[in-house]
């Protein structure tokens, strides 16, 4: 504690201080309220001048700061944090798809902090010993909203990435009926031991599932492959087929497929195909090859 | 004396061998019922004594309960088949087996033993007497009683074992020390020698615990069915998804096959793991042949039976952890192990 | 062996022979079935064989190696061998194992199998180019 502020505190307790709230807050709250749309202003200009929000229109910064604006005002008038909560819940549900990161949500709140306390200033400076009261009054409640604030942007974005985990997982059943009997497999990213075995694994039961004939699989968002990769895919290609499945694979890069044949991969044995497109017509043509002979040769 | 007064020194004698509370509990009360309907017979004074060699005896003839079924076989014919006099034969050779094991204990052994078995002397007290700690005490008791179990067998079949390996083997399956059954290799003895398996079979089943380990003979084609399927359900109850339950009997297929086709006899022990993490470990040992380059039979070429063709190496690939050791002349063992939830 | 329930059933469907696997069947139970299918394939001059094997949990080497001589001795006896019923599980664990499949004709089941024989011909067996 400097001295400074200890010579700010002395003479007044806390009971003192606590009337000061009581009495200072509301004529403080109507001051906001009667600048609202020259400080709501102040505030968006200084938030486009620390370039914070910028993945939204500012008809959205507008709307949102005064919403924010409001409900700052009111926390300030009734101590309830429960509706600022609320809000800020809200607020983040609509900003975090945006891309809103969790330092410009709380640089917003502290900037309001900021041009309301300069007011504040500006309306008390001539009384030096009451602007010291009033931003005594002002100050913990003020922390207490970007606080509040901050937390639930922070709670709402767990809350998020949680969720887009869950659906990440869910997702990751990729394997995809495109059409009757076709199946196409896209893997993307590293391909380690474990989720190559849970990618064949899923692959093999949708097979069965979708009585598929032909599977692509996709590996042009695979990085790179090396000799396990490379086992495990040629493996999938024999397993699919002891299920009665043709494996044609597309995305197969210049690099890969000389990687591939370096550590003696025997590229004859595969069905591979340039890009995605090709893949579906070279299946397609199988497949259609296949329906040439109708079912009605077994008979029922 | 109350036979009810019994009840605490006939529960710490059934209790030291029986490890199942409630088979303890029913040889407690067949103890007590035998004194019971002895009661009439014997001394006043030796009503205490008495107890001690029928629950021992109730306790042994437990064990021998194969042994019993095979003894009585001739009796078919036998045309006054009393059940009570062939309990009291069965229970004089125990009495003569139980002496003659007694006798074999060392001085202080068997003078200890008695001490804490009959006169319900505390370790503790022990301890003072013998200068030694209580866990010592307890300690050698245990080891006493390991030994009094092994010389107690060894005296029913009235003959010594066949080899110097066979004691340290039976002692070892008597005391229930796993370390040590593997230090002497117990359960390869135990394949080699006839006379063992036969005597070990009340050892080895008291020492087992029912739930976490499975054993399986593998002597013919059939075995090899039996042995994966066992594995598998297994598994099952360990919670193993399909692909790593099929995996596991494939590769138990594959292990036991070789016992089949190279050696006379062997036999695959599944185990359930807990510690360090959740697994399934399956041990195929045999009395065979044995492999001469065990590196080579394991090597993993692009296809793998163009080696040795045992089929170690896809064996290998399917489980998590694989080891195998061989001696040329006594035969092989394949220790494989499976990982819940490994890459 | 010859009593009890039956392991494995050869049923003619015309010129087809379909043989179902009932229940996990040891090393002299599988070779059994293929001296019994090898020879019902030359006594009713099979054309196609089918052998389903929906019903095994486990395919190891020896039942690999199995199936294979069958295939390639109904060749010699020209039919064609079509298996079908893998299980997903069952077939990973093959091509983990390391067994050569690329020999055998391979269909999803029965219907597949059948179908296969009477003249479509996906999937065909080893390279395709």
């Amino acid at each position: 504690m400097t001295s400074n502020e200890d010579g700010r505190a002395t003479g007044r307790g806390p009971a003192e201080k606590s009337r000061d709230a009581d009495v200072l807050l509301p004529e403080l709250v109507a001051h906001l309220r009667e600048h609202r749309t020259r400080l709501r202003q102040e505030w968006t200009t200084r938030i486009g001048d620390a370039h914070l929000l910028q993945a939204m229109t500012s008809q959205e910064v507008a709307a949102e700061t005064t919403s924010v604006y409001d409900n700052y005002v009111e926390v300030l008038e009734t101590g309830s944090v429960e509706a600022l909560q609320h809000y800020a819940r809200d607020l983040s549900e609509r900003i975090i798809p945006r891309g809103v990161e969790t330092h410009e949500v709380v640089g917003i709140v502290l900037l309001l902090r900021d041009v309301l306390a300069r007011s504040l200033f500006e309306k008390y400076q001539r009384d030096f010993a009451l602007l010291n009261r009033v931003l005594d009054a002002y100050e913990p409640a003020a922390n207490r909203i970007a606080n509040t604030v901050a937390v639930s942007f922070v709670d709402e974005r767990e809350r998020v990435i949680r969720q887009q985990q869950d659906a990440i997982l869910e997702l990751s059943t990729p394997v995809l009926p495109v059409r009757e009997r076709l199946l196409i497999l896209p893997i993307i990213g590293v391909l380690d031991s474990e989720r190559a075995k849970q990618l064949t694994v899923q692959l093999l039961n949708g097979i069965r599932t979708h009585r598929a004939k032909v599977v692509v699989i996709d590996i042009t968002g695979v990085p790179a492959i090396d000799q396990t990769v490379a086992n495990h895919l040629v493996q999938t290609v024999d397993a699919s087929r002891l299920m009665g499945a043709n494996v044609i694979i597309t995305g197969l890069s210049p690099d890969i497929a000389r990687t591939l044949v370096t550590i003696g991969v025997d590229l004859s044995k595969m069905d591979t195909v340039g890009d995605l497109q090709g893949g579906l017509e070279e299946a397609e043509r199988m497949l259609g090859y296949a329906s040439a002979h109708p079912d009605g040769a077994m008979g029922p | 004396m109350e036979i009810t007064a019994l009840v605490p020194l006939v529960r710490r004698i059934v209790a030291s061998r029986v490890r199942d509370a409630a088979t303890v509990d029913d040889l407690v009360q067949e103890t007590l019922a035998r004194v019971l309907a002895a009661a009439g017979r014997i001394e006043p004074g030796m009503l205490e004594p008495y107890a001690i060699v029928t629950a021992r005896n109730v306790v042994t003839s437990l064990w021998r309960e194969q042994d019993r079924q095979r003894r009585n076989q001739h009796r078919v014919v036998d045309l006054h088949p009393s059940e009570a006099p062939d309990a009291d034969v069965l229970a004089r050779e125990d009495r003569d087996a139980v002496s003659a094991a007694l006798r074999r204990l060392g001085e202080r052994e068997r003078a200890t033993l008695l001490a804490h078995e009959v006169a319900g002397q505390d370790t503790r007290s022990l301890a003072a007497e013998l200068g030694s700690t209580a866990g010592a005490v307890a300690a050698q008791l245990n080891r006493t009683r390991a030994r009094l179990r092994v010389e107690y067998l060894l005296a029913l079949e009235a003959t010594d074992p066949p080899t110097d390996r066979c004691r340290p083997v039976l002692l070892a399956l008597s005391s229930g020390d796993r370390r040590r059954q593997r230090e002497v290799d117990a359960a390869r003895h135990l394949l080699e020698c006839g006379f063992c398996a036969g005597l070990s079979q009340p050892l080895v089943d008291r020492g087992r615990s029912r739930d976490d380990e499975i054993h399986v003979a593998v002597r013919a084609d059939a075995d090899v069915v039996a042995a994966r399927q066992a594995a598998r359900e297994a598994g099952a109850r360990l919670g193993f998804p399909p692909t790593d339950l099929t995996a596991i009997a494939t590769a138990v297929s594959e292990v036991t096959r070789n016992v089949v086709k190279f050696a006379e006899a062997g036999e695959a022990v599944i185990e359930l793991l807990e510690e360090p993490r959740r697994g399934i470990r399956v041990v195929v040992r045999d009395v065979g042949p044995g492999i001469p380059d065990v590196a080579q039979a394991l090597q993993d070429g692009f296809s793998t039976y163009a080696g040795l063709g045992l089929g170690l190496p896809g064996a290998r690939r399917l489980m998590d952890e694989f080891t195998v050791v061989s001696e040329v002349g006594r035969g092989t063992t394949v220790t494989m192990t499976k990982w819940w939830g490994e890459r | 062996m010859s009593s009890g329930p039956r392991l494995f059933s050869i049923l003619k469907q015309g010129p087809t022979l379909i043989a179902s696997i009932h229940t996990a069947l040891d090393d002299s139970q599988l070779e059994r079935f293929r001296e019994d299918l090898v020879d019902r394939i030359g006594r009713d001059r099979a054309r196609g064989v089918i052998i389903d094997l929906a019903a095994l949990d486990v395919l190891d080497s020896f039942a690999t190696r199995v199936l294979r001589d069958i295939a390639e001795m109904a060749r010699l006896r020209g039919a064609q061998t079509v298996v079908v019923g893998i299980q997903p599980e069952v077939a990973f664990v093959i091509v983990r194992l390391g067994m050569d499949t690329g020999s055998l004709v391979t269909a999803l089941d029965l219907e597949e199998g059948l179908e296969h024989l009477a003249g479509a011909t996906l999937p065909t067996a080893g390279p395709h180019r």
